[in-house]
């Protein structure tokens, strides 16, 4: 090698290295060839839980690539939540339902073998009318969650002559609708943006559900307009954003409301004028709470008695801008009704009814109605007995768990088959052993559902429907301060063997003889229901923009007027509820100290994380995620006082079951109080995330029903929680 | 997420480019002292030897480690200055090639001959390249000299310019790992003859001991300030350095590195060269001690690559 | 007077955080981002002893520096800058030396596996191109981020940062994040 060639070698290495840095400088700005991609924006409605927000499916290529927030809605307030971004993952799951199936061992087994849709109708058709022959069409429970097209699925029970629709509020929420509705003649809405003092009792709205109430309690919070004051035996999300929270000792939230009524009538702090002029019963009311004394409500709460007094003053002084917030999911003990009556009654005094910032009745937007053949009411009474049991209870929601053990005692008459709709009782219900006896007692048990729940794991036909992404729903009318009307339509067509609602019940009802009342198409269903709303092209406009809303925002006051006539027995806001004396039930709420678990006993209370919707979504990957299993809370002292550490395995054991868990022991819950997350532990071997993954709190969880609702009570159970 | 992205692999490959460029440099001195003759030519030339084959068994490393190991020509078709990774891919490339063109230049007429032989006829432009470079000893000893420093010096500028790692964000860490570089290459020599059936020659292993000896207190007297330095510096700083006072890496640092892997195998040879200087008289190789003290100082190489790429990655800003 | 040129920034106001994890999905879904890592993540707080308790939530992702370390240690330039202050990764230059990953003061990267490459939040760019915001800002309940140009006088960011104390995180590391936590 010479001086001269290694110069050359020097020199044209520098040279190729420069250029290549140069060439790559260029690099960022060289456009990338533009590919052709064929993006459709499909408004539609969202269907991971009971909210319904308006979304936008982004589809590119046939895929549904990302669901969106659709601006236009004021009742999503322009968001969509953890669950409803994953709701893509529903669509595009491998162990969803694809193809009819008919059991093929024994229930529970797992062992499936496909069939044709006509297999299947087949197959359902005959169980259900050789049940109807043996026993009558009574002998039939259509139990479903709620949904847009719901109204197909009851439609069918009762065409089919059965008066035993099972719906979810008997889960959920009976007990609170039924005290207001009782109070006001209706259930309201709260007003949580104006509101400037909000009392919750649980209802964990920044934590267990995204809805508006949620977006608005964030803002106003956070803006320092509103001050939030919350009742919760945890230390939840809600807790740490509250202004001031109490761990008030479980079931004890009566005395609380009760003390507060005694302090702001007691002190004149009520509006005298409101209450004169709208509401019946304050006298007796007056002289009813004289004895619930601040002091007395301590010593049940736990809370300072100058707490609860100033707490009453400030609300009273913040009417009517001031709500007790009634909650959502009132399924908490055997007294729920009366609680929320308590709060009803509250809110009425303070007089905060129909005024911004306080409670109003929901509008409504008048719908049409498709003119279908109608069927002739089934003759014979409910299982459950609403009549006798539950008289001033929603009867066409029913009593779930009353139902069920009249089921299993063969009382009033067999009942020997059983269609369920969008729901899973057997982890809904408590006390999951005798959900299963219920079901091994039946001749047959059919399912629609989108995935392979528990309870479909147990049926004996299960029928798949097409997700909310793929299917044409009825057009549903939201009601709430502001009402709106929202459209459901295909994101794409169906990825699999599956129908929606009104087909699969066109399918039974053919077999079933029942073909004339299900004689429609859903477009013509959802032209009816279009026609009366006040634009020029209704469906189009739907089709185009998901969502409308009446134009003219919130108004509040409606009902403020002399001739008003509220719907109620005397025709006033009922402070003193007549009918609830007439029933036999406390005319105004009376208090009673809740049982206390005994020594190395704890009481195992519930609540919801917003990304799990119940039992439904753990198994969805991208939720599942954020909690691949559920744990056991448990206080530090408790924890030391049963002998288990962090993350143990523990029994957990209450009269009716035992189950395993993790224990999480942390400072976040008060030391008499156990609590777990919900929708794990599943018997179906299609959810493999969750399949024997956790335990099913359904298994323990006592079977208890609020007395005036029928409505279930999930929180009197007191479980033994030992090393395992 | 803080996460371990570089692992046993790349302190591999930080441990072999030290190596090579220890040995490189070593040959190279010995090169220039004596122009080859017959005093030091053995490490000359073992030097030249063995120089290239860690270095080039640490770039296939380094290829494996990627991501998309296929793409890593694509290192060499940008040079961005800024970037302490791309200066060492060009630096690896341009040492290793010149590495093997003086390992070639050290073949004797022999050796070439039968190289050449394996050769295939039809390769005429290889076998043009392939000519007698024994020439040119001293010139690609110059050309590889300061190649060999920057790839002693890069591992630890590549280590010391992330800023992210409070543990690693020091000029100290680049004279380091050179220092340690230029001492694994003597300790690289010292193992290999110590492994030879050859005797040791008094005046070679004076070389190599006396050599070393600069390089393991020049690494000792930036260790020392690295530690003193930290503990003054902020508190980032401060925290990181729990890794080694206290933390995981504390056994590892001071006892297998600091003792074991420096000052031991340091007073080994201050110990067997000082009477030696004193006294006049030739040193006494015991190879078995050489052997030892060598494997001492390259385990030593190892450890403090693997704790500061173990360590810094687990530093960071609070 | 020229215009100034954009530059994105968010404005976080984690007081409204909920950690309801609707930032975390939409991410997921919009970039196709795999379960086993996440662009953006929550950091939370929690102390105290029954009943003084605190729980606090502080979401984060990519700061897109205005001198971002992990551009500069980039050997190929797969990692590099836009105009408008994105920092982006050009995937057909990344090797997957995963430099950039270790360069990072806030861990904001992370390595794909399954495709040899590094991969991080880049303010959801193609949505940003047409016109629209990012995933995680768009879907959020709470309203938590507010995204913009900090170069628009009258954009919403501007306002912020004009009339709200804020604070960056590790601001000593010196890259610059351009990510705004309202205080």
């Amino acid at each position: 090698m010479n001086r001269r060639r290694f110069l050359t070698f020097a020199a044209g290495g520098a040279a190729s290295a420069t250029l290549a840095s140069t060439v790559s400088c260029l690099q960022p700005f060289l456009k990338k060839p533009a590919t052709v991609s064929t993006r459709q924006d499909i408004p539609t409605t969202c269907e991971m839980c009971v909210n319904k927000c308006s979304i936008i499916a982004v589809v590119e290529n046939g895929k549904i690539q990302k669901l969106n927030p659709n601006p236009e809605s004021p009742r999503s307030r322009g968001m969509v939540c953890a669950r409803g971004n994953a709701g893509l993952q529903q669509v595009y799951d491998p162990s969803r339902l694809k193809k009819p199936l008919i059991r093929a061992g024994a229930r529970g087994e797992g062992k499936w073998k496909t069939a044709s849709w006509d297999e299947a109708w087949n197959f359902a058709g005959e169980k259900l009318t050789k049940v109807k022959e043996k026993y009558g069409p009574q002998a039939s429970v259509w139990s479903s969650t709620e949904s847009f097209a719901e109204t197909f699925f009851k439609s069918l029970g009762l065409a089919f002559g059965s008066p035993n629709v099972e719906r979810h509020p008997t889960l959920c929420l009976a007990s609170v609708n039924l005290a207001y509705s009782l109070t006001f003649g209706t259930m309201p809405s709260f007003d949580l943006a104006n509101a400037r003092y909000v009392i919750m009792s649980g209802a964990n709205r920044l934590e267990s559900f995204i809805m508006p109430d949620t977006v608005d309690l964030i803002g106003s919070t956070t803006e320092r307009k509103t001050r939030l004051v919350y009742l919760d035996p945890r230390f939840t999300v809600t807790a740490s954003k509250a202004d001031e929270w109490f761990p008030i000792k479980p079931g004890t939230d009566l005395a609380f409301v009760l003390a507060m009524l005694n302090v702001i009538i007691g002190e004149n702090r009520h509006d005298k004028e409101f209450v004169a002029g709208y509401t019946a019963g304050f006298d007796k009311l007056a002289e009813h709470v004289k004895a619930f004394t601040p002091e007395w409500a301590e010593t049940e709460t736990e809370i300072h008695a100058k707490d609860i007094t100033r707490i009453a003053r400030e609300f009273a002084d913040a009417a009517p801008r001031a709500v007790y917030y009634a909650g959502r999911r009132s399924s908490w003990y055997r007294e729920d009704f009366q609680f929320r009556r308590a709060q009803a009654i509250l809110n009425a005094v303070v007089g905060n009814w129909d005024r911004q910032g306080g409670m109003a009745p929901n509008a409504k937007i008048a719908l049409g109605e498709f003119l279908f053949l109608p069927w002739d009411d089934p003759q014979a009474a409910r299982v459950d007995d609403m009549d006798k049991n539950f008289p001033l209870a929603a009867k066409g929601d029913g009593a779930y768990l009353k139902m069920r053990e009249n089921i299993l005692a063969g009382i009033p008459y067999p009942v020997k088959a059983w269609m369920v709709h969008k729901q899973d009782p057997m982890n809904a219900l408590p006390e999951q052993a005798k959900t299963i006896r219920m079901i091994e007692q039946m001749d047959f048990v059919g399912v629609i559902d989108v995935q392979m729940s528990d309870t479909a794991w147990y049926a004996d036909v299960v029928f798949p429907e097409s997700t909310y992404l793929e299917r044409q729903d009825p057009v549903e009318m939201l009601p709430g301060i502001v009402p709106v009307v929202v459209y459901r339509q295909p994101a794409i067509p169906p990825l699999h063997d599956t129908k929606p609602t009104l087909e699969i019940v066109q399918g039974l009802a053919k077999r079933l003889g029942l073909s004339q009342y299900f004689d429609y198409t859903i477009d013509q269903w959802i032209d009816a229901q279009v026609k009366v709303l006040p634009l020029d092209t209704p469906l189009e406009y739907l089709k185009h923009h998901g969502v409308w809303a009446p134009p003219d925002g919130a108004k509040f006051g409606a009902t403020l007027t002399q001739d008003h006539r509220f719907v109620t027995k005397s025709g006033k806001i009922e402070l003193y509820s007549e009918r609830l004396q007439e029933a036999g039930y406390d005319p105004m709420p009376v208090y009673h100290t809740p049982m206390q678990p005994p020594a190395g006993s704890f009481r195992l209370i519930l609540g919801r994380r917003a990304y799990f919707t119940q039992a439904n979504t753990t198994n969805n990957p991208w939720l599942n995620t954020f909690a691949p299993e559920n744990v056991l809370w448990i206080h530090p002292a408790s924890a030391a006082q049963v002998g288990i550490e962090d993350g143990q395995l523990v029994d957990v054991s209450s009269s009716v079951g035992a189950l395993h868990l993790k224990a999480r022991v942390t400072q976040e819950i008060r030391p008499d109080c156990v609590f777990t997350m919900h929708g794990y532990g599943k018997r179906s071997k299609w959810q493999r995330l969750v399949a024997g993954n956790g335990a099913s709190d359904a298994e323990i969880i006592e079977t208890a029903w609020d007395k005036v609702s029928g409505g279930g009570a999930f929180h009197e159970t007191f479980v033994k929680v030992r090393k395992a | 997420m803080k996460s371990i992205e570089w692992g046993y692999l790349i302190i591999n490959y930080l441990f072999l480019g030290g190596l090579s460029a220890g040995l490189f440099f070593v040959s190279a001195v010995a090169t220039f002292l004596h122009n080859g003759d017959g005093r030091h030519q053995r490490i000359a030339r073992w030097g030249a030897l063995l120089a290239p084959w860690p270095v080039a068994l640490g770039s296939l490393l380094l290829i494996f480690d990627l991501g998309n190991w296929y793409r890593f020509y694509k290192l060499f078709l940008h040079f961005r200055w800024i970037s302490p990774m791309s200066i060492g891919s060009w630096l690896l490339m341009l040492f290793t090639l010149l590495a093997l063109a003086y390992a070639y230049s050290w073949l004797n007429d022999g050796e070439r001959a039968s190289l050449l032989a394996h050769v295939p006829q039809r390769l005429t432009a290889l076998r043009t390249c392939l000519r007698d470079l024994s020439g040119h000893r001293r010139t690609l000893a110059a050309l590889g000299l300061p190649l060999a420093v920057g790839v002693g010096i890069y591992t630890g500028v590549l280590l010391g310019a992330v800023q992210s790692r409070p543990f690693w964000n020091t000029n100290l860490v680049a004279q380091l790992f050179l220092f340690s570089a230029l001492s694994t290459g003597c300790a690289g020599l010292m193992f290999a003859f110590a492994f030879s059936r050859q005797p040791m020659a008094a005046a070679e292993l004076r070389m190599l001991y006396l050599l070393d000896i600069c390089f393991l207190t020049l690494e000792f007297f930036v260790v020392l300030p690295y530690l003193v330095h930290s503990q003054l510096s902020v508190e980032a700083v401060r925290q990181s350095m729990h890794l080694i006072l206290g933390g995981p890496f504390t056994f590892v640092f001071w006892v297998f590195f600091l003792w074991f892997g420096l000052l031991l195998p340091l007073g080994i040879e201050v110990g067997e060269v000082m009477p030696a200087l004193l006294s006049k008289s030739g040193l006494h190789a015991r190879k078995w001690l050489v052997g030892a003290t060598a494997v001492l100082i390259l385990s030593g190489g190892f450890l403090l690559r693997y704790v500061f790429v173990f360590a810094g990655q687990m530093s960071a800003f609070k | 007077m020229a215009k100034k040129p954009r530059r994105f920034a968010i404005v976080i106001d984690s007081k409204k955080c909920i950690n309801c994890k609707a930032c975390n999905v939409a991410c997921r879904a919009q970039n196709n981002v795999p379960l086993a890592h996440s662009r953006n993540w929550m950091n939370e707080e929690t102390r105290g002893t029954f009943p003084k308790l605190l729980a606090a939530f502080e979401p984060e992702q990519c700061h897109h520096c205005e001198h971002p370390a992990c551009v500069r240690v980039c050997p190929t330039g797969a990692s590099y800058q836009r105009p408008d202050g994105i920092v982006a990764i050009n995937d057909s230059d990344c090797v997957g030396c995963r430099y950039c990953v270790i360069a990072c003061p806030y861990d904001a990267r992370f390595f794909r596996e399954d495709r040899g490459v590094v991969e991080k939040c880049d303010l959801c760019a193609r949505r940003i191109d047409r016109g629209e915001v990012p995933a995680c800002v768009e879907t959020c309940p709470g309203k938590v981020r507010t995204f913009g140009d900090s170069n628009d006088a009258n954009g919403q960011v501007a306002q912020l940062l004009a009339t709200r104390q804020y604070r960056v995180k590790k601001a000593e590391a010196g890259t610059g994040p351009q990510l705004y936590y309202l205080l």
